[in-house]
């Protein structure tokens, strides 16, 4: 079983829309949707729920009326304000909580308690193509980390083990941080999606750096790469420079917005135009696989 | 010499895992005493940030000398064991320990950099 994950450094260079076209693409695949800060696979796959499961993560803190002593200790050391007290009763204001413990440390009573907190929702799923998606979905103000990503990859494997499928492709996260991180991490291919403006080739590079320290192979597309020729030509020899194989060019078409607009995929829209590209494409990086 | 593994389970016949920082198990072998300790490393899973320092830590606590590994740690991990003088050996995921060793031995593991 191959996994091989999808980022672009930089949102926005159409990481999302090539993914869509590869669970489209490829035979034998589970996908993964680990982007979900701002998940949107799903207004393509549509999928329908098979299984889901609550996600955990983090701790706020409580304080339990009843054994609180009102010294207003609390209070005092909280480095996020976030403990108010109104006629002798601490109260602590979830939002501006960040879940550090001082507050459980520094009370003489134990009264404050530390539970972990209910974020979202893990979900497998059955999906208009003959793929299964693995997704989740955060609640208001949660945030993507390592741990839910790991989790949703973790969820993917045992499903493609499960029914034996052979790929697994997963839509990571712009950026280079801890989600980032932990969608790399153990993956076999990195398949980079740019285009050609100067902030794409920036945050290209800084991707790259973080996915050549784990030393895994990878394989780059720059979209729309007919708007800017001269950069195009700057991320070309940067490719070369650095050992990442240039899988293809993707003019910039109307067929991107279209398709998005009616939640289907390129090879959905225009056969003609992007079927053979995209089995081409996928080719391309079946060979770069061990 | 101490050679920690990163695996998915506590014998020999274990997997590499690939990931440093979210492995299952890390696997200890003392050269000298021909002895062999794990540690369990699954509730790795509960931390959100920061996984990799916290595995880097537990290779610390047990004292190896050389580590080996699939894709290799990350920057923050790469920075706590570059203070070890930890010699960092990668491209060993998925196969056993005892292959993975036995590449090692036969120098036909890439060495990974520390710190780039």
């Amino acid at each position: 079983m191959k996994e091989i994950v999808i980022i672009s450094g930089k949102g926005g260079t159409g990481k999302t829309s090539v993914a869509a076209a590869l669970a489209y693409t490829v035979p034998r695949v589970v996908m993964a949707d680990c982007d979900v800060d701002a998940a949107d696979l799903h207004l393509i796959l549509k999928p329908v729920v098979r299984s889901s499961e609550e996600f955990y993560s983090g701790v706020r803190a409580e304080i339990d009326t009843q054994s609180c002593v009102g010294c207003g200790k609390c209070e005092e050391i909280c480095r996020f304000a976030a403990i108010s007290h109104e006629s002798g009763k601490f109260s602590v204001d979830k939002l501006d909580c960040e879940g550090c413990g001082y507050c459980q440390l520094i009370c003489p009573a134990k009264a404050v308690s530390l539970p972990e907190q209910k974020v979202g929702q893990c979900f497998i799923s059955d999906t208009r193509f003959a793929c299964r998606l693995i997704h989740a979905k955060l609640g208001i103000g949660a945030d993507n980390s390592g741990k839910l990503v790991a989790k949703v990859k973790k969820e993917a494997r045992q499903e493609a083990t499960r029914t034996g499928m052979d790929y697994i492709l997963v839509d990571g996260s712009p950026g280079i941080g801890c989600p980032v991180i932990s969608s790399l991490s153990g993956a076999d291919f990195v398949l980079l999606v740019t285009e050609p403006t100067l902030s794409g080739l920036n945050d290209l590079n800084r991707v790259w750096q973080l996915t050549a320290r784990f030393r895994i192979p990878a394989g780059c597309i720059i979209n729309k790469a007919d708007l800017n020729p001269q950069v195009t030509a700057q991320i070309k020899d940067f490719l070369t420079q650095q050992g990442i194989r240039h899988l293809d060019d993707l003019p910039y078409d109307e067929d991107f917005s279209q398709a998005i607009t009616l939640g289907k995929c390129l090879p959905e829209i225009n056969p003609g135009k992007w079927k053979t590209r995209f089995a081409n494409l996928w080719q391309g990086i079946t060979k770069e696989l061990k | 010499m101490k050679i920690a593994f990163t695996t998915n389970g506590t014998d020999w016949d274990a997997r590499i895992d690939p990931r440093f920082g979210r492995t299952d198990y890390l696997l200890f072998y003392d050269e000298e005493s021909k002895t062999m300790s794990s540690v369990d490393n699954r509730e790795i899973i509960n931390v959100e940030h920061g996984a990799g320092p916290r595995t880097a830590q537990k290779i610390f606590d047990n004292g190896a000398q050389v580590l080996i590994t699939g894709n290799g740690p990350g920057g923050n991990a790469a920075r706590i064991l570059d203070q070890m003088e930890l010699k960092i050996y990668v491209g060993a995921g998925g196969m056993t320990v005892r292959e993975a060793y036995n590449a090692y031995l036969n120098n036909q593991l890439k060495q990974g950099v520390n710190n780039a």
